[in-house]
């Protein structure tokens, strides 16, 4: 830390890249808040495992899970590994032809392109088989031309890296998009009038603009392909694909060896803290923001070509598997689904908890993303940022065990804490990607804006609603969107607290599916896709407007 | 804003810390797995049929699998707010026994259809089945009739399981593999391995690739069919009854030590094996019923052909072995 020995009251300093001294505001306040918060995130974590490690002391010993760790690591990584940079290059590039791509539609395809990784993993692994399995469309296709069906490896590494590239490149690409969609207009202009080529305008203005996301981004994306479980069994065509994950599961369920789930469990939220430690550490914070209204340039012929290509691919492979979940599941079973009231609870349920958890994802985020970039040293700003990515890194089922263990200390009955653990849970599923939006820009801003901050001794309310939210706003929007949809897809915690009365969509989905109603499942699915692309295509659009008016 | 956000916070911790209030109306509280008491479960109207005959409230807990209610037991000791745990099975009963948790049921059970005379003095049943393999009969005219005529098939022929650490039938599969074949069952494993499209989490994604082509059969019931005939009218699917017989998944359900409603529970016990409860079971988990139905049993149950030969593994055997089978028919499959 560069400021430990300033005179109390004295701004920080901030040095960076050799280009003079920036001397950030003082805020204390926010500081607070985002150490509190990490602190508070960090301390949930603890206690969690606490909680299972006392219970697991007084059970008799049990005979120790025997597993090949290294080996189990190794497996997991590489495929995590392909996973991020797949994820990230096939990402990059269509955030680029969106980018640059003006057409009817584009803000349903966005929409679409987002609501894969909030869409659960089991449903998507289905839509990519409903395309590319032994009886998908493909194969249709290719018995009606050739007479035969094509031999596709959809089973085994292939299948998962597909899955998953379904689920993160996607989303790679909306988050990507926002920060190209976020370059000011002027800057542009004079790209334009210097008549940089594509590549230059790649090199020169994109790049810079992305760079501060993509390690965050691609550390959110190793996390998810490190810790999934339902997609690596579904696809990994048997038991040689695993992940450390299935081992904790296995470890805590068949086993009830409790100490070996927490060491287990100590070892993944290791390797993810490195990673995402790492990924702080590569982070370089980006260039200013400015309004970005009017974005204005047109590509050479043969750039707009491949950026056409590009569209077209990704909509193939990202579009079409969802295509399929739309049709299976807006077909014969949803007319009955709709009469049902049991479906009706769950929607109202699923709706009540994702605003509220949303809303709370974008207060922590903020909170967190405020002190960080008020933050000057290196240590304490990755100290700040690093436990958001804590739910992550736990295993769901330590999770949902711990949880429990720790209401039932609190005295609290399970039942009716249900609805806040799994708010609160749904919350912390959504800070990393809450903080990967919101922290590089509002750390552009807090180096980019000091001195104008400083000059007219701005309060640091003031700082948030003149200078900051209306830059901001549209990623708050942005934000919001995604914990929302998060929370409306994900079954997490809820499947281990749940009581009759107490359903969402998708445990609604999950107790259909071993009902053996896949109608009534398949329209689930299709309508929490539905909600989920509109939710992505009108907050973001309301939060936009908003901070223009501000602006 | 920090303050405000913690205030609510602790406003809505302290909501669900509230005392409950003294329990006008007796509550029997049960864990159970998650699907027992959903929607298309028969948990709402078993709950509705006690209630008529008791003074008393019912209330589900629910967790994930069968499994998971006994850890969560377990976890609790006798601090648990449970009265009784329904859905566990015999191939875990050994296991839940050896905790020392549940107490004897004391019902004279002897009077239940049942696979094989019940003599449990812990552990109620309430429905049955048997693993078995599930076909489309139009796409598998021939079905195998064994594991090693499976074996022998193309590798074209491909089946879907389900992993025996996370899913029932899963365990159940491979406690039928060692009662059919003993010491050879991790060469059937290796054997099966090339037909084995993958192996799936739970019951639901395996059953899911069936159903949309992906795979040729799937390890599942022999009621599974009734479902598809009675539910759907759709009488295309059969399960391929095997020469080796066929091992029975019994559900069971066991009183806890700890619970103060002693009676109240062997009440719902009572209720939950008698014809009037019984009636419930079919046609939503799909199993056996544990009394005979006469007409209240679908006709369709009948129709479907019962095993001939019923194999069975004692219960010490299953909970001292049952992990080394599972690693090496997970080691044999690699």
């Amino acid at each position: 830390m560069s400021a430990t020995r300033r005179k109390p009251g004295a701004p920080f300093r901030f040095n960076r890249n050799g280009s003079g001294s920036i001397v950030l505001p003082p805020r204390p306040l926010r500081l607070a808040g985002g150490a509190g918060i990490a602190l508070a995130i960090a301390a949930l974590v603890v206690l969690i495992l606490w909680s299972i490690a006392a219970a697991a002391s007084v059970e008799p010993e049990t005979a120790r899970t025997a597993i090949d760790i290294p080996h189990l690591l190794a497996m997991t990584s590489i495929q995590a590994g392909l996973t991020a940079v797949l994820s990230i290059t096939v990402g990059t590039a269509l955030a680029w032809a969106l980018n640059r791509l003006r057409f009817p539609g584009r803000d349903l395809v966005v929409g679409l392109f987002a609501s894969a990784i909030v869409t659960p993993g089991i449903v998507v692994a289905f839509g990519l088989l409903a395309v590319w399995g032994r009886s998908g469309w493909v194969n249709a296709l290719a018995q009606a031309v050739f007479g035969a069906p094509l031999d596709i490896p959809v089973f085994g590494l292939g299948g998962i890296l597909a899955a998953h590239l379904i689920l993160d490149g996607a989303f790679a690409a909306r988050i990507l998009l926002t920060r190209l969609d976020a370059i000011p207009a002027a800057r542009i202009k004079t790209g334009q009038s210097l008549a940089l080529s594509a590549w230059q305008r790649f090199a020169v203005i994109d790049w810079p603009a992305i760079r501060g996301t993509i390690p965050g981004l691609a550390a959110i994306i190793f996390l998810l392909a490190f810790t999934s479980f339902p997609v690596v069994l579904l696809l990994g065509g048997g038991p040689a694909n695993q992940t450390l994950e299935v081992a904790i599961y296995t470890a805590v369920r068949l086993d009830f060896d409790l100490y070996g789930a927490v060491i287990l469990a100590l070892v993944q939220i290791g390797v993810c803290a490195t990673v995402v430690l790492a990924a702080a550490a590569l982070a370089p914070i980006p260039p200013s923001l400015g309004p970005s209204r009017g974005q204005r340039w047109s590509d050479a012929p043969p750039a707009r070509l491949v950026q056409r290509l590009v569209l077209f691919l990704c909509v193939l492979g990202f579009a079409l598997p969802l295509a399929a979940i739309l049709l299976d599941g807006l077909g014969g079973g949803l007319a009955a689904l709709l009469q049902r009231p049991a479906f009706w609870r769950a929607a109202g349920t699923s709706l009540v908890i994702a605003t509220l958890s949303a809303a709370l994802a974008l207060l922590l985020a903020l909170i967190l993303c405020l002190g960080r970039a008020a933050t000057p040293g290196l240590a304490l700003r990755t100290g700040i940022g690093v436990p958001a990515y804590a739910y992550l890194a736990v295993p769901a089922v330590v999770l949902a065990l711990g949880f429990f263990l720790l209401v039932r200390r609190l005295g609290l009955d399970p039942a009716a804490a249900a609805p806040m653990v799994v708010v609160l849970a749904n919350a912390l599923l959504a800070l990393p990607f809450a903080v990967a939006t919101l922290g590089p820009p509002l750390d552009a801003i807090a180096r980019s804006r000091a001195r104008l901050i400083r000059s007219l001794g701005l309060s640091g309310t003031r700082q948030f609603t003149h200078i900051e939210w209306p830059l901001i706003g549209r990623d708050a929007g942005v934000v919001l969107a995604l914990a929302f949809c998060f929370s409306l897809g994900d079954l997490g915690v809820i499947a281990l607290f749940g009581t009759q009365d107490f359903a969402t969509l998708p445990l609604l989905m999950v107790r259909a599916l071993g009902a053996y109603r896949t109608n009534d499942a398949a329209a689930i699915a299709a309508l929490m896709l539905c909600l989920t692309i509109a939710a992505f295509v009108i907050i973001p659009r309301l939060f936009g407007s908003a901070a223009d008016a501000r602006a | 804003m920090v303050t405000s956000a913690r205030l609510a916070l602790a406003a809505l911790l302290g909501l669900a810390a509230l005392p409950a209030s003294a329990e006008e109306v007796p509550i029997l509280r049960i864990y159970t797995y998650d699907s027992f008491a959903s929607e298309w479960g028969p948990g709402p109207a078993l709950k509705a049929g006690f209630e008529q005959t008791c003074v008393c409230v019912v209330e589900f807990t629910t967790s994930e699998d069968a499994i998971s209610t006994l850890r969560k037991v377990q976890l609790e000791g006798t601090a648990t707010r449970a009265d009784m745990i329904v859905g566990l099975d015999t191939a875990v009963a050994g296991e839940a026994r050896a905790t020392g948790l549940f107490a004897p049921h004391g019902l004279e059970l002897s009077g239940l259809d049942l696979p094989s005379p019940w003599t449990d003095p812990d552990f109620v049943p309430f429905d049955y089945g048997y693993f078995a393999y599930v076909y489309n009969k139009e796409k598998v005219p021939n079905p195998p009739v064994s594991f090693e005529a499976l074996i022998a098939l193309p590798a074209t022929f491909k089946i879907v399981i389900q992993d025996p650490r996370s899913s029932t039938p899963g365990l159940g599969n491979v406690l039928w593999v060692q009662a059919a074949y003993g010491e050879r069952a991790p060469e059937i494993w290796a054997g099966l391995k090339p037909h084995i499209l993958t192996v799936t989490r739970g019951w639901s994604e395996a059953y899911g690739l069936f159903l949309d082509g992906e795979a040729d059969m799937v390890l599942s019931y022999t009621t599974s069919p009734v479902y598809h005939a009675v539910a759907e009218d759709d009488h295309r699917f059969a399960a391929a009854s095997f020469e080796e017989g066929h091992v029975a998944q019994i559900e069971v359900a066991g009183i806890l030590k700890s619970s103060e409603k002693q009676t109240l529970a062997k009440e719902f016990l009572t209720y939950l094996t008698s014809a009037e409860g019984q009636k419930e079971i079919p046609t939503t988990n799909w199993m056996y019923p544990v009394v005979d139905l006469g007409a209240d049993l679908p006709p369709e149950f009948a129709a479907q052909p019962k095993p001939e030969k019923l194999l069975e593994i004692d219960e010490q055997t299953i909970t001292a072995n049952s992990r080394a089978w599972i690693d090496a028919a997970l080691d044999a499959l690699k």
